[in-house]
């Protein structure tokens, strides 16, 4: 399928610094793409550049094919929901939301059975003749994703606009802005420096670090095979083993570590033997178990913190090797406390090489 | 005792301060009761009162005319300072504009020049180029003048606009002259509200700039200045206060709107 939005090594500096870094990006129709990473690494500055108020030092952006880089942000058929909304002040709801219907010259009626349509989707039918500063931050909000949808465009842009919201209210608004991706089927691209919202949201994650891609992919891919330690840290929390290559066989790495041999998926790397890697491990990939299990690997530790977390409990357990690793637990499957000895292990599958 | 002295200093200012007030508003209240006084002359004791100095005025043609001009005269200043200002206002609050601290300072220089220089420098000049003097010299002298406050006014509102609502417009499709028509302007009309009201009551009470610049058909103030030099009299007094009240009228009513709009 054509992707609906296309950057062709796309560069954008200000002056000594760039801001964006040769980005390729493709992105298909219909779908809720996240750009995170963060502050600073060059994600608005995309999004911009999509919109038309910024245009790339060099390269190409297309839309449904076509090159858009010399368009005006009014000749893009694209529409932005700025982080501090921008509602104009001194128009009602009902006419911020016709503002761009007005401009595509659409007749009043229309416009008023439209705007109506809109306000009705995010329960706002009685809030039409308000004046912005007569709303709350979340009905701010859902009038200002209503503006941008009203002029029906291929693609909508949002840049982090739940950033102004309570936590209560964001969570909300998540799963709000996830449905109403899904009702009206548009390609949504939204900025985030919120690992949680990006998870919670997206069907395509893009992970951006100093205004390159570092990866991009679904939400559970990235969170289970980080190709870098960058992901891996930034998505989630990970323990990262250091160790040299022994063998590779069926897509696992024996990895010498600090004495010991452990094993990890080589995560579509092509390790040789004798090569220095990384291993990324999740907290919640590790088992502790009081007694050493005699059907998988596992290695010996002694319990250094014990942090209750709620759902969950974290344990910093210390190795003989010397290094210390995070693992979370149930609490009620594991009573030990700290000073206890347990035996730690994992899947091979869970734990990943990384690329970088 | 003790509270009486502690409350000294702010029963003191707070004398001062009525004292004050009386010294502002006494001279203007006994010009307006004086426009009342039975006599051609004015002095102490008012004796009878009277209301006929008033029909003199609205009949007299003099008046009449003057006042229409002075007002023709602050409208059309009005307009061409409102444009001007706010046209310099945006030169100077963009990015991508050179010398605009330049700009800026020669616009403001009318605001701090004396008014005497400023007219005889106009004067000079207007000779220097051929044009006669009259209604446009004034209208030129009185724009250059209220320019600095209608800029400074309508740049400071622009200051607090936050940028992306000219984003959003254009993001919806609007040019950007319809954007400046559709959103800079209406979130400027409380500055412009106040720069035009100003322009209109600067003008009317001008002058000096007047006095070097016009012709033979003078102005309100020009005409009320002949009169006084014949010697005054209470229809002077009828005069002032039909101009002092309407000023007030329309400063107070403009105060009223541009809080309006603020909250
Ligand atoms: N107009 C600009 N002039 C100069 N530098 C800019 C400008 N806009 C953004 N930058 C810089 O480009 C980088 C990326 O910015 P941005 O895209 O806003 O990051 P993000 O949205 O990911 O936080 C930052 O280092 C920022 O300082
Ligand atoms: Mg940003």
């Amino acid at each position: 399928m054509q992707p609906v939005v296309h950057f062709k090594n796309v560069n954008k500096s200000y002056g000594a610094l760039t801001a964006v870094d040769d980005l390729d990006l493709a992105i298909a129709p219909g779908q809720f793409v996240t750009l995170l990473g963060p502050s600073g690494c060059g994600k608005s500055t995309t999004l911009r550049m999509l919109g038309g108020f910024d245009s790339p030092t060099t390269g190409e952006i297309y839309l449904e094919g076509k090159p858009i880089s010399h368009l005006p942000p009014n000749k893009r058929n694209v529409n932005i929901v700025f982080q501090d909304y921008a509602l104009f002040p001194h128009l009602t709801v009902g006419r911020n939301i016709a503002f761009g219907l007005e401009l595509k010259g659409m007749g009043s009626a229309a416009i008023h059975r439209r705007v109506g349509e809109l306000l009705a989707l995010v329960s706002l039918e009685d809030h039409a003749e308000r004046m912005p500063a007569q709303l709350s931050g979340g009905q701010r909000q859902r009038v200002a994703l209503m503006r941008a949808l009203a002029p029906d465009p291929n693609v909508l842009l949002l840049d982090e606009p739940l950033s102004a919201l309570d936590a209560k209210l964001r969570q909300q608004m998540q799963i709000e802005l996830k449905s109403i991706q899904k009702k009206t089927g548009k390609t949504f691209i939204f900025v985030t420096h919120d690992q949680e919202e990006a998870l919670t949201m997206s069907d395509v994650i893009v992970v951006m670090n100093k205004g390159r891609i570092e990866q991009m992919g679904g939400p559970d891919e990235l969170y289970a095979r980080p190709r870098s330690r960058f992901v891996a840290n930034f998505i989630g929390q990970s323990n990262f083993l250091e160790g040299t290559v022994a063998s590779v066989s069926d897509g696992i790495a024996a990895v010498e570590w600090r004495g010991n041999l452990v094993r990890a998926d080589v995560n579509g790397t092509s390790p040789i033997p004798g090569d220095h890697v990384t291993v990324a491990l999740r907290p919640e990939a590790v088992f502790c178990l009081s007694r050493k299990p005699e059907d998988r690997p596992s290695l010996k530790a002694r319990i250094d913190q014990r942090v209750f977390k709620g759902a969950h409990t974290s344990l910093t357990v210390m190795l003989d090797n010397g290094s210390a690793l995070v693992a979370q637990i149930d609490p009620v499957a594991l009573s030990h406390i700290e000073g206890d000895d347990v035996w730690v292990g994992w899947r091979d599958s869970d734990a990943v090489l990384l690329a970088k | 005792m003790r509270t009486y002295f502690n409350d000294l200093p702010k029963t003191a200012l707070g004398a001062s301060y009525w004292i004050f007030a009386v010294y502002l508003v006494l001279p203007l209240a006994l010009m307006m009761a004086m426009s009342f006084k039975d006599a051609n002359f004015i002095a102490f004791p008012i004796g009878n009162w009277t209301l006929s100095w008033y029909g003199k005025v609205v009949q007299d043609k003099q008046f009449l005319e003057a006042s229409l001009y002075s007002i023709g005269i602050a409208l059309a200043t009005t307009v061409s300072a409102t444009i001007i200002g706010v046209w310099i206002a945006l030169l100077v609050s963009a990015e991508n504009i050179w010398g605009k601290a330049v700009i800026f300072a020669l616009a403001c220089l009318p605001a701090v020049v004396p008014g005497l220089i400023n007219a005889i420098s106009m004067r000079i000049f207007i000779r220097a180029v051929d044009i006669p003097t009259g209604t446009f010299a004034i209208i030129l002298a009185h724009t250059v003048h209220a320019v600095p406050f209608v800029v400074i006014m309508v740049l400071t509102r622009l200051r607090s606009m936050p940028a992306n609502l000219v984003d959003a417009a254009r993001d919806l499709g609007a040019d950007p002259f319809i954007a400046f028509l559709r959103v800079t302007i209406p979130y400027l009309m409380p500055a412009l509200f106040g720069g035009m009201i100003f322009c209109v009551l600067t003008s009317i009470d001008d002058f000096v700039r007047t006095f070097f610049l016009g012709g033979y058909q003078p102005t309100l103030p020009m005409l009320i200045f002949a009169k006084v030099q014949g010697g005054m009299s209470p229809e002077i007094n009828a005069m002032a206060t039909i101009v002092l009240v309407v000023t007030t009228a329309v400063g107070v009513y403009a105060e009223h709107i541009t809080r309006r709009s603020r909250s």
